[in-house]
């Protein structure tokens, strides 16, 4: 928590959210059809690559744990799929809040927010296992084998919502700001806040990292102590 | 590649035949299924066939679920997993018996199921139904990839049996879209060609899972 | 300044999220940093005892 590593990375994280706030209030002009909701879009968008980014890492990182088989991989995509969960429930609310204003509704069986649901509910399982399971190697590869298998599913998911969607034709209009950001400023502005999420989601992560490391530690000193304590019980 | 495929399926058969065990939980299941659906949406109405379609997804997923669970939970408790693990038997035979037994027995509660949703619904027996088929054995075949893959959680878990659905329902979405959409349009009197988008994707879903269970299973397989 | 309302919430919503995980993050961090400890130290004193007849044997 307190290394050089981890200050360095709190402090990128700490100045580029700063700098992406800074042009989302304050640089970026307003867009003209949505008004300052769009706004909302500027952090919608990022946290949504963060949660993708994050599920990737988790089915690359079990493919290496399945392959090296250290225990570093399995913590690696634990953490990860955390992070995961919690930007994706962020896109969730985001985009809920985005949509009451612009759409007049809380929700809608759009295909997007559709994919989003179904990968929140896939990793929620995935993260529901780990809590319940006990952090042995056995559970470490299965959860290795379902996020490799989670991540595989995310395209077909994308294909099957998409002709789901389309044979009914979609209700509502699609969102403006996801395809035409008109002004250069717009672009500026989103790339600062991909470049600030990224930094945040790799600070969280070798926070979370440290403390899973952390929990190997333990159990490994309380497996010697028990053993001290029966050597002695011994004697 | 495969040797030992067919004693490891006609073991699962023989235990069957015996005791009936997984066909009557898994038959009477789907039945109930069938039962809830036709009693909160009535048996007739204009969107018959999708009320139809879904009820006969609903039983599928839930029942096969439940089956693979069963099925895995009486290897564990018989410790017959850990004399496979200890033959020479590749793991990856070991899911291709455990695929085809499943998938046996799934074909079986779906013909009862699907007999049953014609006199529920007051369908026909006819080409509708015989059109069905391909479309409910793609389906099953990938719910039963997944459940022989992922049932391995079971009994290393506390409440691994509540998990087992958790994990596979997300993952069966796509599945489930093309199989509710394509029987529904089926049993709506369609013909098949309205439905080869679904049925393409069925077929990729399937390729896709039976050939990651085939490559993954020695890890989610093998104790510590 | 239509809908501000809703950009607050969305905006506000985000850094409380991320500072609630940090939060928790940092107290897991600290509970295992205390269980090492005291982990440590239990060691330590299982191998003192261990550790000193041994001496006493060696030594004459």
């Amino acid at each position: 928590m307190k290394g050089p590593v981890s200050i360095a990375l709190a402090a990128a994280s700490c100045l580029s959210m700063l700098a992406a706030l800074f042009m989302v209030f304050v640089y970026v002009p307003t867009e003209a059809e949505q008004g300052i909701v769009q706004r909302i879009f500027y952090f919608h968008l990022p946290c949504a690559w963060v949660a993708f980014l994050a599920f990737g890492i988790v089915a690359v990182a079990g493919a290496l744990y399945l392959w090296l088989g250290h225990r570093i991989w399995d913590d690696l995509s634990y953490a990860s799929a955390e992070l995961g969960m919690l930007f994706c429930t962020l896109v969730l609310i985001t985009g809920s809040i985005w949509a009451k204003p612009i759409w007049g509704t809380w929700w809608t069986w759009d295909s997007r927010l559709t994919t989003t649901f179904i990968l929140w509910l896939l990793y929620g399982g995935y993260l529901l296992l780990r809590a319940l399971a006990d952090d042995t190697d056995e559970i470490a590869r299965f959860a290795a084998v379902l996020g490799i298998v989670g991540v595989l599913d995310v395209p077909i998911v994308i294909i099957s919502v998409r002709l789901w969607r389309t044979i009914h034709p979609a209700v509502l209009l699609t969102r403006q700001g996801e395809h035409g950001l008109e002004d250069p400023r717009m672009v500026a502005t989103l790339l600062v806040a991909l470049g600030a999420f990224t930094m945040v989601f790799v600070w969280l992560l070798w926070l979370r990292l440290a403390t899973l490391r952390l929990r190997t530690r333990v159990a490994a000193l309380r497996k010697d102590v028990a053993l001290l304590d029966l050597a002695g019980a011994h004697r | 590649m495969l040797e030992g495929f067919g004693p490891l399926v006609r073991k699962d058969l023989r235990l069957e035949l015996r005791s009936g065990e997984s066909t009557v939980a898994l038959v009477s299941l789907s039945l109930l299924i069938l039962v809830v659906m036709v009693l909160a949406f009535g048996p007739g109405g204009a969107r018959r066939a999708e009320v139809a379609a879904g009820a006969l997804w609903v039983a599928l997923i839930f029942a096969g679920t439940l089956g693979a669970n069963q099925a895995l939970l009486a290897e564990r408790e018989s410790g017959c997993i850990r004399g496979l693990l200890l033959s020479p038997l590749e793991p990856a035979t070991i899911y291709a018996a455990k695929l085809a037994v499943a998938m046996i027995f799934m074909t079986e509660a779906g013909v009862a199921v699907l007999a049953v949703l014609v006199l529920f619904f007051n369908l026909e027996f006819g080409a509708a139904l015989a059109r069905l088929v391909p479309v409910f054995l793609l389906g099953a075949l990938g719910l039963a990839a997944l459940c022989t893959l992922l049932a391995t959680v079971c009994g290393r878990v506390r409440a691994g049996a509540m998990l087992l659905p958790v994990l596979v329902v997300p993952l069966f979405t796509p599945a489930l879209i093309a199989g509710c959409k394509a029987s529904a349009a089926l049993l709506a009197g369609q013909p098949i060609g309205a439905v080869t988008t679904w049925l393409k994707l069925l077929a990729a879903f399937d390729v896709l899972f039976v050939t990651a269970g085939y490559l993954l299973f020695e890890h989610v397989i093998l104790e510590d | 300044m239509e809908h501000f309302g809703y950009l607050f919430a969305a905006y506000s919503i985000i850094f409380i999220a991320i500072g609630l995980y940090a939060i928790f993050i940092g107290r897991r961090q600290a509970r295992l940093d205390r269980e090492v400890a005291r982990l440590e130290a239990a060691l330590r004193a299982a191998q003192q005892p261990a550790a000193s007849p041994e001496q006493h044997q060696s030594g004459p």
